[in-house]
């Protein structure tokens, strides 16, 4: 099921510079799911996540020159911009909405609290993976992973001390870790 | 920060999930090349992180892989296919009109040449009618010289005015038949001169005598090679009458008196 990924960052950065065929493939290959998974979790529908996952992986192409490997992994990269892809379709999709139904003006539009009531419903039941994560674990990971907020940001949302935060994120991982090396082994 | 410290500090997984400031990424870059096994620690949480989101995802249109790399690819490709398009456009437009021209051209050449033959094959033919009625007309024209120049040489012996002309009648077989003989009184000249002769036996021979006082004198053999005969014989002097008689080939000393047929006096 989970396929295990070939990790040759440095390799696979020079291949794209070089605008290779193969490294698109291998790209789309071992990452598509993954960036899917995020995108999938933020915007509604199936048709709208392929959009946004095709317009990701575009951008990803064509902007290649301003990744910069001294400044974040090339996945944490390519995360950054399937996330706001994401949100910033939901968003235009909301702002139609919005606009359509003329919206009182005291209507506050907060993204984060938006998008985290989407998410928590949505979330419930889809990830099955989630047997074993505990459900505080879930929520922050998904808010630092599919949200992109800072572990600031889940301390502030959630009202937990910042340390709190961090502890939680770690052990989330960890399972998560874990889950991923039971699998290699199974 | 010692590197176990890093590793519990949480910041590995903030920079991996990309909630990390401009600060800690540097931070962590620098950190990875003094511990190079924090890279591996980092790969594991990357790992981790994919395979949680790539967990339970509905299948995705195989469709989208196709439209991202013709997005992606044939931009490139189709710029720098447009510019030889255009220009292969224009040179098959050229292509295709030359070998139109050329095809145009090389029927109407055959065309052409199918019509040259055949005017060739037809003058040819007339040219070889030409040439056979010129072939024939020389040949009359030459005949006719050949008669005119023996008409010219009768008319010149017969209006001489010494010239006497005998006229043979026919005997016998050849009661029908008549003949001249044109004799030169000063020159003594004889000429046999007949429209028509039977043929005789093919061992026979017409033969001319003068009777000079009483007695034949031969003057030589007919020849039949002609329709009409007009042939010199020999000359003879003093005759009295001229008689032809048909002797055996080659003519005969004296003449066989029951073969005469023609006879004349002077």
């Amino acid at each position: 099921m989970t396929k295990k990924i070939t990790y040759n960052q440095d390799e696979l950065i020079n291949l794209i510079r070089q605008r290779n065929q193969r490294a698109f493939t291998f790209l789309y290959d071992n990452y598509s799911k993954a960036l899917f998974g995020v995108i999938n979790s933020i915007v509604n529908s199936q048709e709208e996540a392929e959009d946004v996952l095709q317009n990701t992986f575009v951008k990803i192409w064509n902007n290649f020159a301003s990744y910069d490997e001294s400044k974040g992994r090339l996945y944490t990269w390519m995360l950054n911009i399937a996330r706001n892809l994401a949100i910033d379709s939901t968003r235009s999709k909301h702002e139609k909405i919005k606009s359509k139904i003329q919206s009182t003006s005291d209507t506050v539009y907060q993204k984060n609290n938006l998008y985290f009531d989407d998410i928590a419903h949505e979330s419930i039941g889809i990830k099955t993976i989630l047997g074993t994560l505990k459900e505080e674990h879930k929520i922050i990971i998904d808010l630092a992973y599919f949200e992109g907020y800072t572990q600031e940001e889940i301390s502030k949302k959630l009202n937990l001390p910042l340390g709190t935060v961090k502890t939680k994120v770690r052990q989330a991982i960890l399972t998560l870790r874990d889950l991923t090396k039971k699998e290699f082994f199974q | 920060m010692n590197k176990h410290e890093v590793i519990s500090s949480g910041l590995l997984e903030s920079y991996v999930l990309g909630t990390t400031s401009v600060e800690e990424n540097e931070l962590v870059h620098d950190l990875c090349i003094k511990h190079p096994s924090l890279t591996n620690e980092i790969e594991l949480i990357e790992i981790a992180l994919i395979n949680y989101s790539s967990q339970d995802v509905a299948p995705i249109n195989k469709e989208i892989k196709n439209k991202i790399s013709d997005k992606i690819f044939s931009g490139t490709n189709t710029e720098a296919k447009i510019i030889p398009l255009t220009i292969n456009d224009k040179s098959i437009r050229v292509y295709k009109l030359s070998i139109a021209a050329s095809i145009v051209f090389v029927i109407t050449s055959i065309i052409y040449v199918f019509s040259i033959q055949t005017k060739v094959n037809k003058l040819h033919g007339e040219l070889s009618k030409t040439m056979a009625a010129t072939t024939n007309l020389e040949q009359q024209l030459s005949s006719q010289q050949t008669a005119l120049i023996v008409a010219t040489s009768k008319l010149q012996i017969l209006s001489d005015p010494k010239i006497k002309t005998v006229g043979l009648k026919g005997m016998n077989s050849l009661a029908s038949i008549s003949a001249l003989i044109h004799w030169n009184t000063e020159s003594d000249a004889v000429y046999f001169n007949a429209s028509k002769l039977p043929a005789t036996a093919t061992d026979k021979q017409y033969q001319l005598w003068a009777i000079v006082d009483g007695k034949p004198v031969d003057i030589g053999v007919i020849d039949l090679l002609n329709d009409s005969t007009f042939q010199k014989m020999r000359s003879v002097k003093g005759a009295q009458s001229f008689a032809v008689t048909i002797e055996k080939t080659g003519g005969s000393n004296s003449p066989t008196m029951d073969t005469m047929c023609l006879l004349g006096n002077v």
